[in-house]
């Protein structure tokens, strides 16, 4: 089922949580709304699920306006960042929770509940847990119960709040992968929420950046990495350089270097940001024309795949930060404090409004 | 598996007991025990024991006559129909409040919390006195009350009111920071699952407090049996008729009737004794939940 998301303004008396978002996601994806804390994320994800009301606006189910529809009849499943999992009901009762609840017309018999309870369990790979008690379990099978739990409904609709966010780094990859293959068996529209970027490139289909209670970019992951439509973008998504800059005609003044750049041609002299990030940073040992500026090696961090360096320009007092492959890095025999030249490659420039 | 719940208690406390660096050298210990254990049977233990004492000084027959005594009896009665009106009220009422409290923002809401304590801070005869004030004879209802031949004050209704005045508090201040820590996320994913405001209730929200209700529940019983300055104030002390237990013992007590007062009072010790042995029940089982979470955690 698609989700259409109209104009929503929601307010917590002077703070503005949501100003006029707009959205669509599409039946069947997983997408995954990105931003720092306070950015309206959890908000909209409340709203969804009929659990807050917005303001102003409309939220449509597959079409039909479901703004006034209870949260009972919305047909969503939610996981709760803290899985809000019945601390007094054992695992099998959390799941059957919601096939409990129902009227009496429409309530599966105990025999059927037991059946789809095990099959959900199963599922989430927990079926011998279905007698312990919430407290009992580990944080990784808590979220897989919580999910069960929510998949109980048969939902049209699944939300996760910070999925992954109050487990430690090893779980939370194991289990994003499979959250991932868990979407792709089952295909349900999906819309999670999370601060961690890393999270919402590996998982999901469409990443829709947030921001102060706006929209910053939506799009496929590699979009958003690649082409960030905004400064806030480019900071929230990867490490990146800043540079400050002048733009002037098309061309874009970087230290001692001059770039030329496809778009502003029309700009006249004015302030603006470029950035580049890290693994575009070329570091030469020798000068290479006008292209390049020299930099000192502050530190060197040979850790993992890549080697990251911090270098300090002659220029100025800002650092850089520089990934090199291993090899790249071994051709350069480089050491800290030694003098180097660096050459910008891919930078985007963004004029700088507010000057 | 209550035996491994009891033996994960034992090595809690092990654990407690065993950290070297905060203990104080031998002898202060030994004297703070000592010092705590001469004033409680100072100021607990021997009257408690005098009271029993006192009670059987004239042998168990008399022990006995004194509680069948018919205006004794009239006075249990009265302290149980007390009690029985006013706990499902402030059952209902703590409940209500808690749950609002805790769950909902609205205005006001600190004002609310303030009002609940207030029997706590009035002095009990000032609450009995509040209530002499609108429904006695000269009071804002008075009138209306005697040409309608209603009685409020030195009847069973007055004491009733005066009893659950008193008592409010109990159950909505042990409910209260329980369901503030609660949150309200199982109640929502309740919600979101699809069941109605009753089922939330029954199913999530009174399974969660029932330790804490419970505690709350006996508090307010063995407040509502105690009560002695409000009820004294609307009571009369008609004999057979509005007496509660403790207004019993003391006008036995007046009447130099010693035996007989110590007997219905050795009743509230050992209803007294009794509350205490329900209360550490129930912080037991409490507690115990709260250690199996804490030992998932790490």
């Amino acid at each position: 089922m698609s989700i259409e998301i109209r104009n929503i303004t929601k307010d917590f008396g002077s703070f503005q949580a949501l100003k006029n978002i707009s959205l669509d996601v599409p039946s069947g994806e997983l997408v995954a709304l990105l931003g720092p804390s306070g950015c309206g994320k959890t908000t909209l994800l409340r709203i969804i699920a009929g659990l807050e009301t917005p303001d102003s606006g409309n939220i449509l189910f597959h079409g039909s306006n479901a703004t006034e529809r209870d949260v009972r009849e919305r047909e969503v499943g939610f996981v709760f960042q803290h899985y809000a999992l019945f601390r007094h009901m054992s695992v099998f009762e959390n799941v059957a929770f919601g096939l409990r609840v129902r009227p009496k017309a429409t309530r599966p018999s105990d025999a059927e509940i037991s059946k789809r309870v095990h099959k959900l369990l199963e599922l989430v790979q927990l079926d011998w847990l279905a007698d312990r008690y919430p407290p009992q379990l580990s944080g990784g099978q808590r979220q897989r119960i919580a999910l069960a739990r929510a998949l109980a409904v048969e939902p049209k609709v699944l939300l996760l709040d910070e999925p992954f966010g109050a487990l430690d780094a090893k779980v939370r990859k194991d289990l994003r992968r499979w959250l991932r293959r868990l979407h792709d068996e089952l295909h349900i529209t999906s819309v999670f929420v999370t601060h961690d970027q890393e999270e919402a490139l590996e998982v999901a289909d469409r990443i829709v950046v947030m921001n102060h209670g706006q929209v910053e970019q939506i799009g496929s992951p590699q979009e958003v990495y690649d082409a960030p439509a905004s400064p806030f973008v480019y900071q929230f998504l990867g490490n990146v350089n800043l540079f400050h800059s002048r733009v002037n005609e098309g061309r874009a003044q970087i230290g001692g270097i001059e770039l030329q750049l496809d778009a502003h041609q029309e700009t006249k002299d004015s302030p603006a940001f470029a950035y580049v990030r890290p693994h575009d940073i070329e570091v030469l040992k020798e000068a290479d024309g006008e292209h390049a500026f020299e930099a000192t090696v502050n530190y060197i961090h040979a850790i993992g795949p890549l080697v990251r360096l911090e270098l300090q320009r002659a220029d100025n007092p800002e650092l850089i930060e520089a990934e090199l492959t291993r090899e790249r890095f071994r051709e350069l025999s480089l050491t800290e404090g030694q003098s180097v030249f660096i050459r910008p490659r891919n930078v985007r420039v963004f004029l700088n409004q507010v000057a | 598996m209550s035996a491994t719940i009891v033996s994960q208690l034992h090595s809690y406390n092990k654990k407690v007991a065993r950290s070297r660096a905060t203990s104080e050298p031998a002898w202060v210990r030994w004297s703070l025990i000592a010092v705590s254990l001469l004033f409680l049977s100072l100021f607990l233990f021997i009257p408690l024991a005098a009271v029993f004492t006192e009670a059987l000084r004239k042998g168990f027959g008399a022990y006995i006559a004194a509680l069948v005594d018919p205006d004794a009896l009239s006075a249990i009665k009265l302290t149980v129909i007390a009690a029985a009106i006013s706990l499902p009220l402030n059952l209902v009422f703590g409940v209500a409040a808690a749950w609002a409290i805790a769950k909902f923002d609205f205005r006001g809401k600190s004002i609310l919390i303030t009002l609940i304590d207030l029997p706590f801070a009035v002095s009990p005869v000032i609450a009995g006195l509040i209530y002499v004030l609108i429904f006695g004879m000269q009071g804002w209802f008075g009138e209306w009350l005697i040409d309608h031949d209603h009685k409020v004050i030195f009847a069973i209704p007055g004491i009733v009111l005066a009893t659950i005045f008193v008592t409010f508090p109990f159950i909505a201040r042990e409910l209260i920071p329980l369901m503030q820590a609660q949150g309200k996320e199982e109640e929502e994913a309740g919600l979101v699952l699809g069941a109605n405001g009753w089922q939330i209730l029954w199913r999530i929200t009174l399974p969660n407090i029932k330790w804490g209700l419970l505690y709350g529940v006996i508090l307010t019983n063995a407040r509502a049996m105690g009560e002695f300055g409000a009820v004294s104030v609307v009571s009369g002390h008609i004999r057979g008729l509005t007496n509660t237990m403790p207004l019993h013992v003391e006008i036995l007590y007046n009447e130099y009737n010693y035996a007989a007062a110590f007997a219905v009072a050795s009743l509230l010790a050992f209803l007294a004794l009794l509350t205490l042995a329900l209360k550490s029940f129930i912080e037991w089982q409490a507690s115990r939940d709260v250690i199996i979470d804490e030992q998932i955690e790490e």
